[in-house]
């Protein structure tokens, strides 16, 4: 897939900008956070899916285009493919990525052996930063005719699971 | 150094940026922002810059310029940018940006002309500098997306602290 | 020739529509291709259902020639995002190959102006650099 112009910058931009991102809506106290990081990725999922699908053969079903999401988005978007893709055949859809990129960076401390699984702090602080991944992911589904709503849960570090529900048509 | 298509960040700082003005209402405080979210975006990407780069400490901030110029913006953004426009005493330089992957895509509309749009560079060097214990000021003073014919960053040294660092007293 | 060159958004919006004639026409000229352009939507849904000439071969953007009017040709390419790209030339035949690599150009220059983060997604496009890369990329056939 050839990406348009080819320009390349250090991931390091992309991980710093986004933990600042992060970090700046912490701060602010009359701002919902949520809402403004879930926007700012929103638009930025519509316009990487436009740019993303200019090349390749048509999408169709919505099935399609999850797995378009799965392989050529998250390669571009994530820098590898989702692992595992399961669906309940009624319009869910569970990403498995067992190493999800954007949470690399969080993932160097494992749990002490003995401290049971479940919300950590590390995985409270992933929360925080899956909401533009999530985002960027919503935004690109509905760039291609797929209203959605996508979440994530991090609590296996460093795996992440990507859970897309997309909203029955009608 | 892993490197990512650059307009996933593009896009994503030029997102961010819109939705800092829609939160904010005043271009003036999003300059503001960009500035002091570059800064602490600078205070930790100084460590990853001197890990790779494998740079010495620098001479002097003639030094200390050319590798913001030449190797910092080489290693993060891909692009480089000239240095130029030094004073008399060699405390102020301007960092010419003819390339800049952050303004690929970006039209600035007529009335956002007070915003300094890639103002978080300023923060970054700024910080990252802090961290080396110089004392940086760094502002925009030509911005293409507003016009000019190339972007200029002027950089002033306000302070460098050597104290912190041990060295011999033998000369 | 390409005379007017338009985009039609997810929404069948127009976003973006540009003619390319000598001088005098005026705005009458601009309404009679915004009624063409208008019109061949109707050609671009028929032929998104239309089935594939060959089954199993993937479906391209490029719809080519949707229909003719009086006086001109009007063609189509739809992107995965069902955004519409709409040619309209005057009477000169062109090549399929050709065609489709000016729309394959029109959308690029479409991707670039709507990764301008101060644009919305399905509203119209009034960037002058969009204007202007549209206009070479038309006028240099």
């Amino acid at each position: 897939m050839s990406l348009v112009k080819g320009r390349t910058c250090s991931e390091s931009c992309m991980e710093l900008l986004s933990l600042e991102l992060v970090h700046y809506y912490a701060r602010q106290n009359n701002i919902p956070a949520p809402a403004a990081v879930e926007a700012i990725g929103f638009r930025v999922g519509r316009q990487l899916a436009e740019r993303y699908t200019a090349n390749r053969a048509r999408l169709g079903e919505p099935l399609e285009v999850i797995k378009f999401i799965c392989k050529e988005f998250w390669a571009a978007a994530f820098r590898k493919q989702v692992d595992n893709l399961r669906t309940n055949h009624r319009g869910t859809f569970v990403l498995k990525d067992a190493a999800f990129r954007w949470l690399s960076k969080l993932s160097v401390d494992p749990l002490p052996p003995g401290v049971p699984a479940g919300p950590s702090p590390v995985a409270e602080l992933a929360r925080d930063y899956l909401i533009l991944p999530c985002a960027l992911i919503r935004g690109a589904l509905v760039h291609l005719g797929v209203e959605a709503t996508v979440t994530a849960d991090a609590s296996n570090l460093p795996a992440c699971d990507f859970t897309i529900n997309i909203k029955s048509r009608n | 150094m892993d490197a990512i298509n650059a307009e996933i960040f593009t896009l994503t700082y030029g997102s961010m940026v819109r939705q800092l003005i829609a939160d904010l209402e005043d271009v003036n405080e999003v300059n503001k922002q960009l500035d002091t979210m570059g800064y602490n975006i600078g205070i930790r990407l100084i460590d990853e810059f001197l890990a790779k780069s494998k740079t010495g400490k620098c001479i002097d901030f003639r030094d200390t310029a050319d590798k913001i110029a030449k190797v910092g913006f080489k290693m993060f953004l891909n692009t480089s940018a000239a240095v130029a426009n030094w004073n008399a005493d060699s405390t102020e330089c301007s960092l010419i940006l003819e390339d800049n992957p952050l303004t690929d895509f970006v039209e600035l509309p007529e009335n956002y002309a007070g915003l300094s749009y890639c103002n978080v560079l300023c923060g970054v060097i700024r910080g990252a500098l802090e961290m080396v214990n110089i004392n940086v000021s760094c502002s925009f003073v030509k911005d293409v997306l507003r016009g000019d014919d190339v972007s200029e960053l002027r950089l002033k040294l306000l302070s460098q602290m050597h104290e912190t660092y041990p060295y011999k007293d033998d000369d | 020739m390409i005379v007017c060159a338009a985009v039609i958004g997810q929404q069948n919006n127009p976003l973006y529509l540009e003619t390319f004639q000598q001088a005098g026409t005026g705005s009458e000229g601009a309404l009679r291709f915004h009624y063409i352009v208008h019109c061949s939507l109707d050609a671009v849904e028929e032929k998104l259902l239309q089935p594939q000439k060959t089954p199993g071969e993937p479906s391209d953007a490029y719809l080519g020639f949707l229909y003719p009017t009086e006086d001109f040709k009007v063609y189509g390419y739809v992107s995965n995002t069902k955004m519409k790209f709409i040619l309209v030339l005057d009477d000169m035949a062109p090549k399929d190959e050709e065609m489709r690599l000016i729309f394959k150009r029109f959308h690029a220059a479409f991707i670039d102006a709507i990764s301008n983060p101060f644009y919305t997604v399905n509203t119209p496009i009034t960037s002058p650099s969009f204007d202007a890369s549209i206009r070479t990329i038309m006028t240099t056939v």
